[in-house]
């Protein structure tokens, strides 16, 4: 009971978050496009997002074991816009860019390895996956 | 491979954004605008192209404060797609970089986000490497912006139909476009 209760607080600890994070970024949005938004927009937009990133986690912890990993690569990424191309395609360009910008190649080859998140992601000469 | 090869058709699509001037953040908005338009490209390129009428409606009925801009507004309108098309191929390298300004348009701190991610695990091994957790942001940060852009069509719509116009964008916007949001992500 306890526990339900400590996670559920955490839960709502991390919506709140989230839900400031949303906040400043649509008050900036609107300014761009002279808009405004109810607050009630906002807090709905971050149930939306907040569902959202609750299932692409799932997502793409299933995809990974899938491939018999238990890290997370750029390809399960990928994965999650299997079903539309435009989204696929600035993904795929925003990958090329983090490459770039890494400035050795890429690693793309699911060789999976345990790597810490905090480490960079290039490693290997392997060209462009897919 | 050349960005420009890939999709000149579908950055011709109009963006969202009304015929006002962007001012310092030109660079950023152009970044978004073709990354909006190529993630629409999948199913609402349609649905872009009413909104460019809507919005030209909707300046005109607004308020008596606009109207100066009527005119100028179409001529403004081509005039800024073009500005855009060739920012779109020069710009990115030059500002992409800049840390500053990707902090600052991310909606969802990458910090926030990662927590967000392992705390929805099943299995409390699971790790995710660098490269695909700022894929991840990248993916969220489309989805934000899709969901305002959305929602700014949605309110337009609602606006031409003699609801409310009163500039804000309502929970009643983002309940319409979420069914169509969710399955295009």
């Amino acid at each position: 009971m306890a526990s339900n209760e400590a996670a559920a607080e955490r839960e709502e600890r991390l919506k709140s978050a989230l839900w400031y994070a949303i906040g400043q970024f649509v008050d900036d949005e609107c300014i761009n496009r002279n808009l405004n938004a109810t607050p009630r927009f906002i807090g709905a937009l971050t149930e939306l997002v907040y569902t959202q990133i609750a299932n692409t986690s799932r997502d793409l912890e299933t995809f990974s074991k899938h491939g018999g990993r238990r890290v997370i690569n750029t390809d399960d990424v990928m994965l999650l816009t299997r079903r539309n191309e435009g989204l696929e395609e600035v993904l795929k360009k925003e990958l090329d860019r983090l490459r770039a910008e890494e400035g050795r190649g890429a690693d793309a080859q699911p060789k999976k390895r345990g790597r810490p998140s905090g480490a960079g992601v290039a490693k290997g000469k392997g060209k462009a996956k897919q | 491979m050349p960005p420009k090869t890939i999709n000149p058709p579908k950055r011709k699509g109009p963006a969202f954004k009304p015929p006002r001037p962007v001012n310092a953040t030109k660079p950023t908005a152009t970044k978004r605008a073709s990354a909006t338009t190529a993630a629409r490209a999948a199913g609402v390129t349609k649905k872009a192209t009413t909104s460019r009428q809507n919005a030209q409606q909707a300046t005109t009925i607004i308020s008596s404060s606009e109207s100066e801009d009527q005119g100028e507004a179409p001529r403004e309108d081509s005039d800024r797609d073009e500005l855009m098309d060739d920012a779109s191929d020069d710009e990115p390298r030059d500002h992409q970089p800049a840390p500053a300004q990707a902090t600052q348009t991310s909606p969802i701190p990458s910090q926030l986000l990662n927590r967000l991610l392992h705390e929805n695990f099943e299995d409390e091994g699971t790790q995710i490497q660098k490269g695909a957790m700022n894929l991840v942001e990248k993916y969220m940060d489309i989805f934000v912006r899709e969901a305002i852009a959305r929602a700014d069509v949605e309110r337009r719509a609602a606006a031409k139909e003699g609801g409310i116009m009163d500039g804000f964008l309502h929970v009643e916007d983002l309940e319409k476009l979420a069914p169509q949001l969710v399955l295009d992500f």
